[in-house]
């Protein structure tokens, strides 16, 4: 494929004098530190592994898109198993590990919901006490710290929303008004107050208003999944990383695949090596290395980086990278009404319930979550057809096609979104025999959702049966409740701790072991959050640039 | 009957997975999409079929027609399924071609079990519904099924979805920009901000 939006290498680092900073990964957190960071002074090389794609190539194809891996690359392969006893076994369209590859990473392809952590997110062991078996434990910093940082990703990238009543404190409103109203979110609303619930705006990281620069959302309805025509999605792509190429002290090389980070006798990093756009192998020598790869490319990078020094994988020497990984627990319940709803148009959520976020000891089971009502795979006329068909239907034939064409327009889903424990056998590890496109080991995903993640499941999800039944649906199912092999978010498995025993990186996104490596991104999560990760993802990141920097000029990396 | 696992994402994912890695193998996406064009093309000239055999596509077309039968609204042969699948199996879906082709084997054997001589396509529809019964868990089914769906609703230039007669069928409009109201239900709140 061509590459029609190559931007300019301005400027050019060579590559055997060393760059203030290399950062691997453009998405949700690289593109947040490039920006921050060059802002800052520094000479960034950004590092991409997949193409540098623009608006102009996103299309409404969900034949390319959705079924044939378009932006998560067809060449993503790796393995799943439930547990440690089992072999993985690959597992593709889509991989276990499921990210888009390009220029914004898995900002491109989101829905961009974006909900804040609340403080007690943060501070949960605290208040609920140790879970047996799991790696349950407090953040070392406190939401009151991350806020300011939370507060700049509103109004850095765009994000549109209103207060709801049980938000965490904000210093600042939202910088744009909530999205319009659907239908499925007047429904949630009518229902959830019906039921004595608080049904609230869902915020979102898409411009309700021309914002910055950038055009409104035009509800085009080819969302989820999908990269935004319009621009009007504040990925990366159409943020951080055009404002970091501005400050001409940024060069990103997309189509840019790393295999290793090199350490030298100081036991410091000192090179990163990859090969570039041609197949050609290159190594970037820098003062510094910043990992934003994602929660499952990250803790690959880091066990491909053994060395003498580092035998079990670099920053490893207390066996914690890859372990851990969280997934976030979800349940999905179907609905289909008298009237028509068209949730096919426009953004995802429009409106979502809190009420059920804590965890509350009375339910017996650890876990919280959100409930959203959205068309989710509903929202394009293919996977509709594969995957919106109640169980008293038949998948062919005149009922198959009479259900189809009724309830297109008439369906609408109800999802919950929660919690999950940390568990050590849940991790990322290379294959031992698979090898990906390019010869590196193939990322080997296990995991098998903790007993209290799939209680949680079935408690959102009895709950939104309960609204779709006052929503007044004609017609209301489940999908079961199955164990996950499939995970777009990738928390936990280089978490951030004070305690260099048990966490890979401290409360500066610094690796304890390796002065001059940070790693930001969703591996850094102490605990899963409520669902919706990117936003605190990208919190962290602005927060982890401003003490890099610090760090950096005071000459303490 | 519907396993309750083919409706999570995951089992929809397992039971199509496969072949779209398949396809991944023996193509790039450009190459398919201008593969696609062209289908769509020659579909609209009248061409004859590049990869399936006239009896072949007339089998597909008969299994597609059964997956959505022609009513009041508009079904596969009037969506012109069997062209998207023509161009899917010498593309993207190259690596299913075979198995397609064996498919139909079995099942025309099958079919003239049940009519001496007579091929699926030649049965009358009661004894084409038996036949694909019978079938209808087995791979070779779902390969077809998900052919046919892609073939109803995936992009005109696929080859399919002839003048959007799949599209139709839904009440699915394709457009690149919707204001409010959307739908029934939030057409109180768009009318209370104007």
């Amino acid at each position: 494929m061509s590459d029609p939006a190559a931007v300019p290498a301005i400027p050019t680092f060579p590559a055997r004098q060393p760059v203030d900073f290399v950062i691997v990964g453009s998405g949700a957190a690289g593109g947040v530190m490039a920006r921050e960071l060059a802002r800052a002074g520094f000479g960034v090389v950004l590092l991409e592994q997949g193409p540098h794609r623009t608006a102009a190539n996103f299309t409404h194809d969900e034949l390319s898109t959705q079924f044939n891996n378009e932006l998560v690359g067809s060449d993503n392969v790796q393995t799943y198993r439930r547990t440690p006893k089992d072999t993985a076994k690959p597992q593709n369209s889509p991989p276990p590990a499921l990210y888009a590859q390009g220029v914004g990473g898995s900002s491109v392809h989101f829905s961009g919901n974006y909900w804040r952590l609340r403080p007690s997110d943060f501070k949960e062991k605290s208040k609920l006490g140790a879970i047996a078996g799991t790696g349950f434990d407090d953040w070392p910093i406190s939401y009151e710290e991350l806020e300011p940082y939370y507060t700049r990703v509103d109004w850095e990238i765009g994000v549109s929303g209103a207060p709801g009543p049980s938000d965490p404190p904000r210093s600042k409103p939202y910088p744009l008004p909530p999205m319009p109203l659907k239908s499925s979110g007047a429904l949630l609303e009518t229902a959830a107050t019906k039921l004595g619930l608080h049904p609230q705006v869902a915020p979102v990281a898409i411009l309700s208003q021309n914002y910055n620069g950038r055009a409104a959302c035009i509800h085009c309805g080819f969302c989820m999944g999908f990269g935004c025509e319009a621009g009007a999605k504040s990925s990366t792509l159409a943020t951080m990383i055009p404002e970091a190429l501005a400050t001409g002290r940024c060069e990103l090389r997309a189509r840019c695949a790393v295999y290793r980070v090199e350490t030298g006798k100081d036991g410091r990093v000192s090179e990163v090596q990859y090969w570039d756009e041609k197949g050609r192998p290159q190594a970037q020598k820098a003062k510094a290395v910043v990992l934003c790869a994602n929660g499952a490319e990250t803790p690959r990078l880091l066990l491909m980086s053994s060395s003498p020094k580092f035998p079990q994988g670099l920053a490893n020497g207390n066996g914690r990278v890859g372990k851990g990984l969280m997934f976030n627990s979800h349940s999905v319940a179907h609905g289909v009404f008298d009237q028509p709803l068209h949730d096919y148009k426009s953004i995802q959520c429009s409106r979502m319930v809190h009420d059920f976020y804590e965890s509350d000891p009375r339910r017996g089971f650890y876990g919280g979550g959100g409930i959203d009502a959205r068309p989710f795979l509903a929202h394009s006329p293919m996977l509709f057809a594969l995957t919106t068909v109640p169980p008293d239907v038949p998948r062919w034939g005149a009922e198959y096609k009479k259900y189809l064409a009724y309830a297109f327009t008439r369906h609408m889903a109800v999802l919950g979104s929660g919690t999950s424990l940390a568990v050590d056998a849940n991790s990322i590890t290379l294959d031992p025999k698979l090898k990906d496109s390019l010869g590196r080991p193939a990322i080997r995903v296990t995991y098998h959702d903790h007993p209290e993640d799939l209680k949680l499941a079935a408690f959102l999800q009895d709950r939104s049966m309960e609204l779709l039944q006052a929503a007044g649906a004609n017609k209301a199912w489940r999908d079961p409740i199955e164990p996950s092999s499939i995970g777009t978010h990738l928390l936990g498995t280089c978490r951030m701790g004070d305690d260099p025993k048990n966490s890979v990186v401290d409360r500066y996104h610094r690796a304890h072991e390796v002065k001059n490596l940070f790693i930001v991104d969703g591996s850094s999560f102490v605990t899963s959050g409520r669902g919706q990760p990117t936003m605190t993802i990208q919190a962290l990141a602005f927060r982890a640039a401003g003490h890099i920097a610090k760090f950096a000029k005071q000459g303490e990396i | 009957m519907l396993k309750p696992q083919e409706l999570s994402r995951r089992g929809f994912l397992k039971a199509t997975g496969s072949l779209a890695g398949a396809a991944w193998a023996a193509s790039i996406w450009p190459a398919v999409l201008a593969a696609a064009q062209g289908a769509a093309a020659a579909r609209d000239a009248g061409a004859e079929f590049e990869q399936l055999t006239a009896e072949e596509a007339a089998d597909l077309a008969a299994i597609a027609a059964q997956i959505f039968p022609t009513d009041e609204l508009p079904g596969a042969n009037e969506a012109g399924v069997v062209y998207f699948m023509d161009s899917a199996l010498r593309s993207f879906m190259a690596g299913a071609a075979d198995s397609v082709s064996e498919g139909l084997d079995g099942l025309n054997r099958k079919a003239a079990a049940v009519q001496a001589g007579a091929r699926f396509s030649m049965l009358p529809a009661p004894e084409q519904v038996k036949l694909l019964k019978a079938e209808e868990d087995s791979p070779f089914f779902g390969t077809v099924h998900f052919m046919t769906v892609a073939g109803m609703f995936a992009l005109p230039a696929y080859g399919g979805n002839r003048n959007h007669q799949g599209w139709k069928m839904l009440g699915f409009e394709h457009r690149h920009f919707w204001q409010p109201p959307f739908g029934h239900y939030d057409t109180p709140a768009a009318g209370e901000k104007e």
